[in-house]
């Protein structure tokens, strides 16, 4: 269970040619991850949603703000205790040939952290890491014959995204993070993997953290997802799943969805598709909304003051956005068959 | 099998193989071959070849085939020596560097850059004259702790560049310690690149041994093939007349044909190494 | 704008692109495998056609071939891909095929943002296209590329004096296009013309696409393993798999009634915003490579839903079945069609 509050972070680098550069990626996020429950963060490249993903899994600091996980506050722990913590918290990549060692087979591979976990609970017995080692596979839909002696390089990208979440398996994370799992997959096996991110949340327990630039992968991890939309490191919106992307309210996350490619001959494009004005620009800031240079429904309110994120009713449904002039637009695709 | 299979890929690859495995042999086996004393014939100096001496004779008519034999173990045992001191070392300073950074890979640089600013065969001259480094180990270690900035400063890049790749962030987020990674995980991917540097490594050490020889800074003991260029040049008058010719000639031509073995062989090793290689795509 | 609308309407402004049972192999361990196996493809003029395959589908290689750029070994052995006003492109001479390309077709490879040399400006680079191609008037060539950036919705002068680093992803991919056409070409190919960009971005560059192909009047062949990305842009649609095409037709028809079963199955296995999720389904499996495409039979036949007996030995032929629609399957139409979500 992951409780984030507030959480920011600020990266401050040197050009050469073009002097301090400070780009603020999170600027104070707050989300609850229940057990056994799926978040999914979407938003364009350069929103701070894989800064948050690497903040999650340890592999970063965060300046402000507070972590909790089970309870216990990261900030507060020394480096045994954070590195105990992050090991239940494992991610999964966007390039799973990077993650794998290309020297050691795949029974290495599962085999080291086997054998730590083993060693760690006084455990001897090399046939149990083994079978584990099988187990683990099978669970995530490969033949263990097929796949231990062999290299990464022999094996699909879809085998080799299984076999890192494998591995993940290894240590009994309680959370995955999984940062465009799928995206270097092949179209015919990426809900394969989705799939399998489902079936281990139902079995096992394990809650998703999903970030993605494709919304339509949200949709297939499960009962009681939530869709966090974020906008230049700030959320600015999010829901149930399905809720936020049937009736969105921030005009940004009806850009998003407009930008979604309608299947033609199968689905219709929705009535109230709409584009951005501009292009983005990661320097600019400003005191009031940062979308505001680029919204369509921008006012002189909207300039002037920064909106929080909070909840409302709009058009009868209860939404959280952050935006002074929120309305329900029709902007995703419509499948035929409803029609 | 996939090793013969990469080895005869190539058919260059296999005749490097084979003249390294020839002088190795002669390395091993040749001091038994002739064992004792040259044979000294004061009658038959500097002889061209002969049907008697193959390749002639040199200062003391002695045989010189009989010395290129006895003399490849010297050489070969210094160099590959030599080459696994700075290998072993370079390797441990480059890799702690790269892995750890910090103020660990600021000091051990600055170590490394000290190590490479020195001139390595001055330096060596130099210390002949207070240490006579003329047994083999003595030889090796001399020259290995005096030319290991090199492989240091290489693998510290290739361990830098590795530790982007994803799968040591990965191992590390598992919980693996770092001991497990170095040995576990960096080492099998630096090793291709530390097997071809031992090997260019030596070639340079048979080239620096034999320097020094040739330069007469190291006392010599036996039939040693920088001798051999020494005696050809300052005693047989090599570069004047053609008599000592192929008293002059034997020892360079062996040091070039372990050259090429060693350069044609190479090749192979890459792909030894690299199990991505290995399979024909 | 008007140089460019001027030629939009001169009748020979499009070209038609014909492949002919095209065969390109690649030599192996295990001999020479065709990478493209007896491809029938037809680019209708002035038409938008998606060319949509997985990986080691073979559609770059086939891509490659309307250049006469198979990379080496790969080489072409059977079959033609004729353009009209050129000729057959695989039996081009050197300097021909160097005319061709860039002059004729205008190709944008697959993360062209990457292309840029980082060392030289956008200007710098046009130039030496230009002289490779041994433009004459230089200042018309960059007038041409800055109306084009214009028509694109970037400000020419700025683009042409950046460096690759100062310009977005997305602007990257536009610039790429910009070079794919400024020599005048007829015919652009895209490979891959959106991955590694985010929504918003790959939205407003296929808006790009279609109002450039529009405006200056092209036949444009968009390859891509993403159907989402040429559902809304192209006018046919053709589907690759193991080196064959499987089926081809009207996008809006091969998508809303597809009649072969890899086709059917890859929509299913699409995510979308819309619709029933326990209606999609992933395939069983995976694509094949060069090394692993079935020699006897249909390449298809392990994954298929729809296999029978005749599927292990004989390869099917891509056919008409209907006015411009075509397959390559020895099931029945309706039973592909009509038969829901092959059952798990």
């Amino acid at each position: 269970m992951i409780e984030a509050r507030g959480i920011k972070r600020t990266f401050h680098s040197h050009g050469a040619f073009t002097g301090a550069h400070v780009v603020q990626a999170l600027r104070g996020v707050d989300f609850t991850l229940p057990p056994g429950g799926a978040v999914s963060f979407i938003g364009e490249s350069g929103c701070g949603k894989t800064t948050l993903g690497r903040i999650l899994a340890g592999l970063e600091t965060f300046d402000e703000g507070e972590l909790l996980v089970d309870g216990a506050d990261v900030g507060s722990l020394g480096k045994r205790g954070r590195d105990e913590v992050f090991r239940s918290i494992q991610m999964v990549h966007q390039d799973p040939y990077s993650v794998l060692n290309p020297t050691r087979t795949i029974a290495a591979t599962l085999g080291d952290p086997l054998k730590m976990v083993a060693r760690r609970r006084g455990e001897k017995d090399k046939g149990a890491q083994q079978a584990r080692a099988r187990e683990l596979l099978e669970l995530v839909g490969l033949q263990p014959d097929g796949v231990l002696q062999k290299f990464p390089h022999q094996l699909s990208g879809g085998q080799r995204q299984r076999v890192v979440i494998a591995r993940a398996l290894t240590v009994d994370p309680k959370v995955l993070i999984a940062d465009e799992a799928v995206s270097m997959i092949d179209v015919s096996m990426r809900l394969g993997i989705l799939s399998l991110l489902r079936d281990l949340r139902k079995r096992l327990g394990i809650s998703l953290v999903f970030i993605t630039h494709d919304v339509a992968t949200a949709r297939y991890l499960g009962e009681g997802g939530e869709l966090h939309v974020i906008y230049r490191g700030e959320v600015i919106e999010r829901g149930p799943v399905e809720t936020v992307i049937q009736s969105p309210v921030h005009p940004y996350t009806q850009c998003l969805l407009s930008a979604v490619p309608v299947l033609k001959g199968l689905e219709e494009p929705g009535p109230d598709r709409l584009l951005p004005k501009d292009m983005l620009d990661a320097n600019l800031e400003t005191p009031g909304c940062l979308f505001e240079p680029r919204c369509p429904f921008a006012t002189e309110k909207c300039r002037a003051e920064h909106p929080v994120l909070g909840t409302e009713t709009v058009a009868g449904v209860e939404v959280q956005h952050a935006c002074f002039h929120p309305e329900v637009r029709n902007v995703a695709a419509v499948d035929l068959e409803t029609v | 099998m996939r090793t013969w299979r990469v080895l005869t890929r190539k058919p260059g690859r296999v005749v490097g193989l084979a003249i390294l495995v020839v002088f190795t042999l002669l390395a091993i086996f040749g001091p038994f071959l002739h064992s004792g004393q040259l044979a000294v014939d004061p009658d038959d100096v500097y002889a061209g070849p002969s049907a008697r001496h193959l390749l002639g004779t040199d200062f003391a008519g002695s045989d010189v085939l009989q010395e290129i034999i006895t003399g490849a173990r010297y050489v070969l045992e210094t160099a590959a020596l030599s080459a696994l001191f700075t290998a072993v070392i370079g390797t441990g300073v480059g890799l702690l560097a790269g892995y750890h950074r910090g103020p660990t890979d600021s000091a051990l640089m600055r170590l490394t850059d000290f190590v490479l600013t020195i001139p390595g065969l001055p330096l060596l001259i130099v210390l002949s004259t207070i240490w006579s480094f003329g047994r083999p180990l003595e030889m090796a270690l001399a020259l290995g702790v005096t030319g290991w900035g090199g492989v240091a400063r290489a693998v510290r890049s290739q361990t830098l560049s590795l530790r982007e790749r994803g799968f040591l962030e990965a191992a590390r987020g598992l919980g693996l310690s770092s001991r497990h990674v170095i040995v576990k995980e960096l080492l099998p991917n630096l090793a291709p690149f530390v097997a071809m540097n031992m090997l260019l490594a030596v070639i340079a050490f048979i080239a620096a041994e034999v320097a020094l020889f040739f330069l007469g800074v190291v006392p010599f003991s036996s039939s040693n093939w920088g001798v051999m260029l020494n005696q050809a040049v300052f005693s047989g008058g090599a570069m004047d007349s053609t008599s000592a010719l192929s008293y002059l000639l034997s020892p360079l031509v062996c040091i070039l044909l372990i050259t090429v073995g060693i350069v044609l062989f190479l090749d192979a090793v890459d792909e030894l190494f690299n199990p991505r290689l290995r399979e024909r795509s | 704008m008007t140089d460019i609308a001027a030629r939009a309407d001169a009748p020979t402004a499009a070209a038609e692109v014909a492949v002919r049972d095209l065969t390109v192999c690649f030599p192996t361990d295990k001999g020479e495998l065709a990478a493209v196996s007896h491809a029938n493809l037809t680019l209708a003029a002035g038409r938008i056609t998606g060319l949509v395959g997985e990986s080691g589908s073979g559609k770059s290689t086939l891509a490659l071939s309307l250049l006469g750029a198979v990379p080496t070994p790969g080489r072409v052995t059977g079959g033609e891909v004729s353009i009209a006003g050129v000729g057959d492109v695989t039996k081009l001479t050197k300097a021909k095929l160097r005319r061709l390309r860039g002059g004729h077709i205008g190709y944008v490879f697959q993360a062209s943002q990457n292309s840029l040399n980082p060392l030289k400006t956008v200007g710098k680079q046009l130039l030496d296209l230009g002289r490779a191609h041994d433009v004459e008037n230089l200042p018309d060539l960059v007038k041409r590329a800055r109306e084009l950036c214009e028509l694109m919705g970037m400000d020419g002068a700025r683009v042409l004096d950046s460096y690759q680093h100062q310009l977005s992803g997305g602007m990257r991919q536009r610039v790429g296009i910009v070079f794919a056409l400024v020599l005048n070409a007829k015919v652009l190919v895209l490979d891959e013309p959106t991955t590694a960009l985010d929504m918003l971005s790959q939205a407003a560059v296929l808006r790009i696409i279609a109002r450039v192909h529009r405006e200056i009047g092209l036949t444009t062949l968009i390859v891509t393993h993403d159907m989402g990305v040429v559902s809304e842009l192209a006018d046919r649609l053709a589907v690759m798999y193991g080196g064959r095409i499987v089926e081809d037709g009207p996008a809006e028809e091969v998508l809303g009634s597809p009649s072969h079963p890899y086709t059917k199955a890859l929509i299913n296995a699409t995510a979308r915003v819309t619709g029933e999720i326990g209606r999609a389904r992933a395939l069983p499996g995976r694509p094949p490579d060069l090394m692993s495409i079935p020699a006897e039979g249909c390449v298809f036949r392990e994954r298929c839903a729809f296999a029978m007996e005749v599927c292990a030995s004989v390869e099917p032929e891509l056919a008409r079945w209907r006015d411009e629609r075509r397959r390559a399957c020895h099931a029945e139409v309706e039973t592909v069609t009509t038969e829901g979500v092959a059952a798990s």
